[in-house]
């Protein structure tokens, strides 16, 4: 299969920052998710792909032909930033039929589009109401109403699902699903793992601006179950929680919080603890107040990958 | 290579039309537009009084034209031009920076330049129709009762002429201002209040360092009476010479926007 987009030693730096770090690599058509904790380089990525950032090394060519001061090119390419930032001033209607009109559609043409763009993202009926009145998960289907209007090849995502509410996120991966069943190509971000998982398989892991890994996510699943968990439980009874848990093969680490209120466990078997917890509970009449899992995210996962 | 060109400057022209009419239209639509449309109104107010002093007073009508070019068109030139040129010219690129909607337009199928010159004809344009409508409105106030002379139509149309010119010209260096520079008010308000005022009262060839030499140069001269104001330094350049210094300047700074807009990149804070 042909890439649609190729990086050639890809490196992007701000003064002594380092955005980007020799990324060298093709995607091909399909959903293809860049997974990686705030700060990894998903957004630099993404703007030297369109064309919004001049590489400092390398080289960035979509279709096979570079993009920075390529104009030409972007007109099939759709872009949706994590910024939320519009023109306030105008509806959302304005807003999708200017743009269209600067992507060189006809006033009714531009029409058409944007009618069509707003029926998607279910935006029809508030279409005349100005965007400053638009709540978030508004604010998040205009933004991609605006990158999908003009019908591109490619749609750049980033962050698309942030701050959006499950219903909103449902529904915006609904709509990167559809687009991608069309034959599009379609490239997201997002630093929540089950965020990607719901709409591909095909993932980029990046971190402090090097690519970690590519492939399948199941490759991630698997690191993530060798990696140990560590899971915090605040109730009344910490001691008898542990006592319980203390002869348990999958447990390799307890630890009491300082006003012995908090029980944290490490466990190397996330689905093990979770499947036994249930009945230890119960069976104990302990009372819990919270459970959590300060590490159960991303940058820990990366942490554990590099190696900290 | 020739083809090639034609097809850059097909590509310009087709970017300066779309954004032109986008930006023309988001333009009219902004709270800024508003406010300076409302400010632009203080001259046609100033020009109410002065009438009515002269009214009230019996002052001759030979002194009207003077009034006009001494008090109202330093105050277009020397305060209300350079305030919007300066608030419009620099947000032509600030404003997408700070409002991070630089990325609705540098992701689509535009030229750089021709984002620049777009947002600069639409802002053009803007200004013009905040100014002139003042203009018209103050001039023929204090010209009541002369309407019958032609001369007062074509002395309007100077006016008119001089103050697209400085439009076009504060608007193109202040646009450059926004696209080089960072922070690009404070500079601004130094070149248009320190700079544009100061130069005025050096004698000889140094005035012609400023765009309102040539501006005023385009104005008629009356004799110094009580209503002199500013101008009695003024070693005039000829008007055609002004015209096309004035037009120069314009496309230099416009030019050099262009350039600084296509090779910067512009990073938004996250």
């Amino acid at each position: 299969m042909t890439a649609v987009i190729q990086t050639v030693r890809l490196s992007k730096w701000y003064g002594n920052v380092l955005g980007l770090n020799n990324v060298s690599l093709e995607i091909e058509p399909g959903i293809t998710g860049l997974l990686g904790p705030n700060g990894a380089g998903k957004s630099t990525f993404m703007k030297l792909l369109t064309g919004q950032l001049k590489p400092n090394i390398g080289e960035v060519l979509i279709w096979g032909k570079p993009v920075w001061n390529h104009c030409r090119h972007l007109s099939k390419i759709g872009f949706c930033s994590e910024q939320d930032a519009f023109y306030e001033e105008i509806s959302g209607w304005e807003f999708l039929t200017g743009l269209l009109s600067l992507q060189g559609f006809t006033p009714a043409a531009a029409g058409a589009r944007a009618e069509e763009a707003l029926a998607i993202v279910e935006l029809a009926q508030d279409k005349d109401r100005k965007i400053r009145g638009y709540s978030r998960g508004m604010r998040q289907r205009i933004k991609f109403a605006q990158a999908i209007a003009h019908d591109p090849d490619l749609l750049v995502l980033d962050e698309p699902l942030s701050g959006l509410d499950p219903l909103g996120k449902r529904k915006i991966i609904r709509l990167i699903k559809d687009y991608k069943m069309r034959g599009k190509t379609v490239l997201v971000s997002s630093h929540v793992l089950p965020e990607i998982e719901a709409m591909t398989s095909d993932i980029i892991l990046i971190h402090q601006g090097r690519i970690l890994a590519k492939g399948d996510i199941h490759y991630i699943r698997d690191l993530i179950e060798s990696h140990p968990h560590v899971i915090s439980i605040k109730c009344g009874n910490v001691r008898g929680l542990a006592a319980e848990f203390v002869r348990a093969g999958f447990v390799r680490k307890l630890d009491f919080g300082p006003d012995d209120d908090t029980l944290t466990v490490e466990t190397h078997d996330r689905d093990a603890f979770f499947g036994r917890l249930p009945a230890v509970l119960l069976e104990n009449g302990i009372q819990v107040e919270e459970i959590s899992s300060p590490d159960d995210n991303l940058q820990a996962v990366f942490d554990y990958l590099v190696g900290k | 290579m020739s083809s090639n060109r034609g097809t850059k400057l097909a590509l310009l022209g087709r970017t300066f039309r779309r954004v032109f009419s986008f930006f023309f239209f988001l333009g009219r639509r902004s709270r800024k537009t508003k406010v300076f449309y409302v400010m632009s109104g203080l001259p046609v107010a100033m020009a109410a009084v002065i009438k009515i002093n002269q009214m009230t007073a019996g002052t001759g009508r030979d002194v009207v034209n003077s009034v006009f070019v001494d008090i109202l068109m330093m105050f277009y030139l020397q305060f209300l031009i350079i305030i919007l040129a300066l608030f419009y010219g620099t947000s032509i690129c600030s404003e997408e920076i700070e409002g991070r909607t630089l990325h609705y337009l540098t992701t689509r199928p535009l030229m750089k330049s021709g984002i620049i010159l777009g947002k600069y004809g639409a802002y053009s344009l803007l200004l013009s129709l905040m100014v002139l409508p003042s203009l018209f409105c103050s001039y023929f106030v204090l010209n009541a009762g002369r309407l019958d002379r032609a001369a007062v139509y074509l002395a309007f149309l100077r006016y008119a002429g001089v103050m697209v010119l400085g439009i076009l010209g504060y608007l193109a260096f202040f646009a450059f201002l926004g696209t080089a520079l960072r922070r690009p008010i404070l500079i601004g308000l130094a070149f248009g209040f320190g700079w544009e005022t100061v130069l005025q009262y050096f004698p000889g060839s140094t005035q012609r360092f400023s765009v309102v030499h040539y501006l005023k140069s385009l104005l008629p001269r009356y004799s110094p009476g009580r209503f002199s104001l500013l101008t009695f330094r003024l070693e005039p350049t000829d008007p055609l010479i002004s015209v096309i210094m004035v037009l120069l300047i314009s496309a230099a700074f416009i030019g050099l926007a262009c350039l600084a807009f296509s090779l910067k990149e512009y990073i938004s804070a996250d």
